[in-house]
């Protein structure tokens, strides 16, 4: 199979990618993993009451990838030093993190039934002192990217192979620290610094191009001296095809605009602003449930066609 | 030698370049700001651990976090509000609550930036700093502690945050005077009165001390220069033992040392204090002497503020 064309950078070479076949199995073995994630979100939820659920749910596939294909991690020594390094520059996101550390064996899943509780080890926003895999303790919007760019600086002067995945909101996106780490990693040439941006659209009080529009992004970026490339950021195949190809420039930082639907997976939530923050009433968890059940049915049809 | 002036920021830069020398993790970070801060030699002596980044403190302070999460030991040297009052959040967050071996140095602190005004003057960075859980404050007050204070921040793992001026300033101590982070010095042993001074107006208090000697006050002088962990031991045997405290420090009064010691001495062996700063407003510009006068700081102020004060006790 090609793995693509480098679509985004017009007037650049055409480089044909000859990768491995991506296995469909294991595509579909990962979008099942996805959708255990997204029902430990849905745990976590039920435990707190409310959460972050929009952006959560938006980049489930992202953090699929990374936690499930493409990063090396070690759930079993979680601060070896050849590991790659994950900085959720948007804290608030965290329910997908705890809930893809749980899949992957950070820590016990009946940990996720604490969220919310007093002296939780998972709190509304990340702290790596409480819990195992946490990197960074972020929240405060829009500087997990610097954060991010010194672990790179660092890792370079070792001589390291590790790499530094940062996943962004789109609506922290007008934090101005965003920039001066996007300047900073692109004139140190931070080409080990990988970031996703988790492009849903929407922020708190609306339509982030209403909000405050840092649109067009991809020139934006481009103009910070990046290397940029837009994709669907629920297609388990393009992200990974895609993230395994950087960096798209040597001596480039690369950064991913990942094209997602607010709480994704959810038929009453998906696109709409309300679900940013979600105070789950009792039946919406009935229909909740129903949606993942419908998503497990297909999925398992699917697996059923090709032998799995 | 005794009284001989030294420019702080030299004496900063080059104490940091021996302990670079001796250490490979020390890495340094500018914001335009290292040739100010007396490492200008540092990027052609270590130019693969020396990091640009143009004038971003914000962004400073997070690379520095990052940096530190791989064994590195940064240091950031800038102008003192700058790496304080600018990026707070950053400071609390990636370097408190993320507990990561930076080292922040704020230089030109206090009034030393003295004509160019309020933006630049630094006399609320303690006050703000002291409420990070976990960062070490250290204001010395002379060279030779200066340099001291660098070897000692350098081997404490944990964010520190050190300050320092701008105007070459007088050696007080002897090269052998014995210096512990955390631990307060006792210049000179007295009972009717402990002044108790930090930072850049160490000297003043100094000389006021001589001066009030002078006129039969028998005085305890104290340098606390590490004001947070403070040494509560120091500060509470001066109260009990002397009955009367004063402080003295080129910082607002709100949240400075003089609040510190107050905090631990109001609950745990109350004395009647004088706090010797700068009170709710903000500073003027001018001669740093002159703006020292303005505001009480020098030593013959010093020295009435504090007759005044046990005359009225």
């Amino acid at each position: 199979m090609l793995c693509g064309i480098c679509q985004e950078t017009p007037g650049l070479r055409k480089v044909m990618f000859f990768e491995n076949l991506m296995d469909a199995k294991e595509i579909l073995k990962l979008e099942y993993t996805a959708l255990n994630i997204r029902r430990n979100i849905l745990r976590l939820i039920r435990a707190g009451e409310a959460g972050h659920v929009g952006g959560a749910l938006s980049s489930v596939e992202i953090v699929t990838a990374l936690y499930f294909n493409v990063m090396n991690v070690d759930p079993g020594n979680p601060k070896w030093p050849q590991r790659d390094r994950f900085v959720l520059s948007a804290g608030h996101k965290c329910l997908v993190l705890y809930a893809a550390l749980a899949e992957r064996g950070f820590f016990n899943v009946s940990v996720l039934d604490t969220y919310g509780a007093l002296d939780s080890p998972i709190p509304g926003h990340p702290n790596m002192h409480k819990i195992s895999g946490i990197e960074t303790n972020t929240g405060a919007l829009g500087h997990g990217l610097s954060i991010a760019g010194g672990m790179a600086l660092g890792l370079r002067m070792d001589k390291s192979q590790s790499r530094v995945f940062v996943l962004m909101g789109d609506g922290e996106l007008a934090e101005g620290s965003n920039w001066e780490a996007a300047s900073a990693a692109s004139m140190h040439k931070l080409d080990n610094l990988i970031v996703f941006i988790d492009r849903n659209k929407l922020q708190i009080s609306g339509p982030t191009i209403q909000v405050m529009s840092y649109e067009p992004l991809d020139e934006r970026w481009r103009s910070f001296g990046w290397s940029v490339r837009i994709i669907d950021g629920h297609d388990l195949e393009s992200i990974i095809r895609n993230v395994k190809q950087a960096p798209f420039e040597k001596g480039k930082p690369s950064v991913i605009i990942a094209d997602t639907l607010k709480s994704k997976g959810l038929s009453f939530a998906e696109g709409k602003v309300s679900y940013h923050y979600w105070k789950a009433k009792p039946e919406e968890f009935e229909i909740a449930e129903r949606d993942l059940d419908d998503i497990e049915n297909q999925l398992k049809a699917k697996m059923e066609e090709v032998g799995l | 030698m005794i009284n001989e002036l030294k420019d702080p920021r030299k004496t900063f830069g080059e104490a940091v370049i021996e302990a670079a020398a001796n250490n490979p993790n020390i890495v340094v970070l500018s914001a335009d700001s290292s040739s100010g801060s007396g490492l200008g030699d540092f990027p052609a002596k270590y130019p693969d651990r020396h990091f640009e980044f143009g004038i971003m403190e914000q962004g400073v302070i997070g690379f520095a976090s990052g940096l530190a999460t791989t064994g590195k030991i940064p240091v950031f040297a800038a102008i003192a509000p700058f790496v304080t009052a600018r990026p707070f959040e950053m400071f609390r967050n990636d370097l408190g609550y993320m507990n990561q071996n930076v080292k922040v140095v704020g230089r030109c602190a206090g009034l030393t930036y003295d004509q160019l005004g309020s933006t630049h003057h630094s006399i609320d960075d303690v006050a703000i700093i002291r409420t990070i859980p976990g960062v070490t404050i250290i204001n010395p007050g002379d060279p030779v502690t200066i340099r001291k204070a660098v070897h000692a921040m350098i081997k404490h793992v944990g964010p520190c945050y050190m300050k320092i001026g701008s105007p070459k300033m007088p050696v007080l101590y002897e090269e052998d005077v014995d210096f512990n982070l955390g631990k307060g010095i006792v210049i000179k042993d007295g009972r009717d009165v402990a002044l108790i001074g930090t930072g850049t107006v160490l000297s003043k208090a100094v000389a006021a001390a001589r001066l009030l000697e002078e006129s039969g006050i028998s005085v305890r002088l104290i340098d606390i220069h590490t004001i947070k962990p403070l040494d509560r031991e120091l500060i509470l045997s001066a109260a009990r033992e002397t009955g009367n405290i004063v402080t003295v420090e080129e910082h607002f009064i709100a949240g400075g040392l003089g609040s510190a010691i107050a905090e631990i001495c109001s609950q745990e062996c109350p004395v009647k204090m004088k706090m010797i700063g700068i009170g709710d407003q903000y500073a003027s510009n001018g001669p740093y002497e002159e703006l020292l006068g303005k505001y009480g700081l020098q030593p013959d102020q010093i020295k009435e503020s504090v007759i005044k004060f046990l005359k009225n006790k």
